[in-house]
C-alpha cells in the first residue's frame, strides 16, 4: 500500500456536514418518540375516561415548573452560541453553566414527582397499581416509561454540554469553530421540543 | 471559501433569544390556563393544547434550532419527517376509528 498524507489530514472541519449528520439524528429521535405519541393517542381513544381521572394524580404546578425550567434553559444555550459567535468565551460558559443547573433543578424536580407518586404505590407492579382500572395502569404506564426516556435525554444532553464547556476551555470550540456547540443546542432544544408536548398531553388533560 | 462560509452564519441577536422565550412562556401560560378554566370543553381544549404545543414547537425550531437562519434543506426535510410522522399518525387513527 503506498503511503499518502491527505492534504488537510487532521483539520477537517466541515460545519455543514456535522450540522446535516445531527439533524438526521434528530429525526430519528422525532420518530422514536413519535411512535409512544401514536401509543398514547390510542390508548386515550380508548380509555378517554380513565386518562382523564389518571392525570388529575399529577401535579400541574410541579409541571409547569419544569416547562418554565426547560424553556428558559434552551434560551440560555441560544444565548451561548449568540456569545461565542462574538467572542465572548467567558460568557458563552456562564450560560452553560447555567443551562447545567436548569438540567439539575429539573431532575431534582422530576425525582421528587415520581417519589411522591411511588411512595402512594403507584408504579407497575406495586399494590395501589395493580388496583386500578386498566386505562389507568396504561395511563401510568406510558406517563413512567415517556417521561424516564425524556429524563434520560436530559441527562446524555447535560452531558454533551459538558464536553462543550470543556471543549471551549481547551479553545477547541471557538467562535470560528462553533459545530460542537451549535449541535449540543440543537439536541438540548429537541429535548425541549419533546417536553413542549408531554406537558399538555399527560399534565393537562381535561 | 472560509469567507464564504463566513458570510452566511448569521448571529441571533440576545434580544431575539429573548423574545422566543417570552413567546414560549406567554403560550404556556395560555395553555395552562385554558386546561385549568375551560374544564367542561373537553374535546375543545385537547386541540386547543396540540396547536398551542405546535406554535411553541414551531418557534422552538425557527429561532432557537436556527432554522430561519439555515439553508433551506433543513426546513424541507423538517417538513418531510413531520409528513411521514403525521401520515402514521392519520392511518392509525383512521384505523382506530372505522372498527
Amino acid at each position: 500500500m503506498a503511503h499518502f498524507v491527505l492534504p488537510n489530514s487532521g483539520h477537517n472541519y466541515d460545519p455543514e456536514s456535522s450540522k446535516l449528520g445531527m439533524w438526521l439524528f434528530l429525526f430519528t429521535e422525532i420518530l422514536l418518540f413519535g411512535g409512544l405519541f401514536i401509543v398514547y393517542f390510542v390508548y386515550r381513544t380508548i380509555n378517554s375516561d380513565a386518562f382523564l381521572r389518571a392525570s388529575y394524580e399529577l401535579n400541574i404546578t410541579m409541571g409547569t415548573i419544569n416547562t418554565i425550567i426547560l424553556i428558559t434553559s434552551s434560551m440560555t444555550v441560544a444565548m451561548a452560541i449568540t456569545a461565542l459567535q462574538k467572542g465572548k468565551e467567558k460568557f458563552a460558559i456562564n450560560l452553560l453553566w447555567i443551562t447545567l443547573l436548569f438540567a439539575i433543578a429539573f431532575l431534582i424536580n422530576k425525582y421528587f414527582e415520581w417519589s411522591i407518586k411511588i411512595e402512594h404505590g403507584i408504579f407497575p407492579g406495586m399494590e395501589h397499581y395493580n388496583g386500578l382500572e386498566t386505562g389507568q395502569k396504561l395511563y401510568f404506564f406510558l406517563y413512567y416509561f415517556m417521561t424516564g426516556l425524556h429524563a434520560l435525554h436530559i441527562i446524555v444532553g447535560a452531558i454533551f454540554i459538558g464536553f462543550v464547556i470543556k471543549g471551549i476551555q481547551e479553545g477547541n470550540v471557538t467562535a470560528d469553530r462553533i459545530s460542537l456547540l451549535e449541535n449540543s443546542g440543537l439536541y438540548w432544544h429537541l429535548v425541549d421540543l419533546i417536553w413542549i408536548y408531554l406537558f399538555p398531553l399527560f399534565y393537562l388533560i381535561n | 471559501m472560509e469567507d464564504h462560509s463566513k458570510e452566511k452564519q448569521h448571529i441571533v441577536s440576545y434580544k431575539e433569544n429573548f423574545g422566543t422565550w417570552l413567546g414560549l412562556m406567554l403560550l404556556t401560560a395560555l395553555t395552562v390556563a385554558v386546561s385549568v378554566a375551560n374544564a367542561s370543553l373537553i374535546t375543545l381544549t385537547v386541540v386547543t393544547a396540540l396547536v398551542i404545543a405546535t406554535t411553541k414547537a414551531i418557534l422552538v425550531a425557527y429561532y432557537f434550532m436556527h432554522l430561519k437562519f439555515d439553508h433551506k434543506l433543513y426546513r424541507i426535510m423538517l417538513l418531510i419527517i413531520t409528513l411521514l410522522f403525521s401520515s402514521f399518525m392519520l392511518l392509525t387513527i383512521v384505523d382506530y376509528l372505522s372498527r
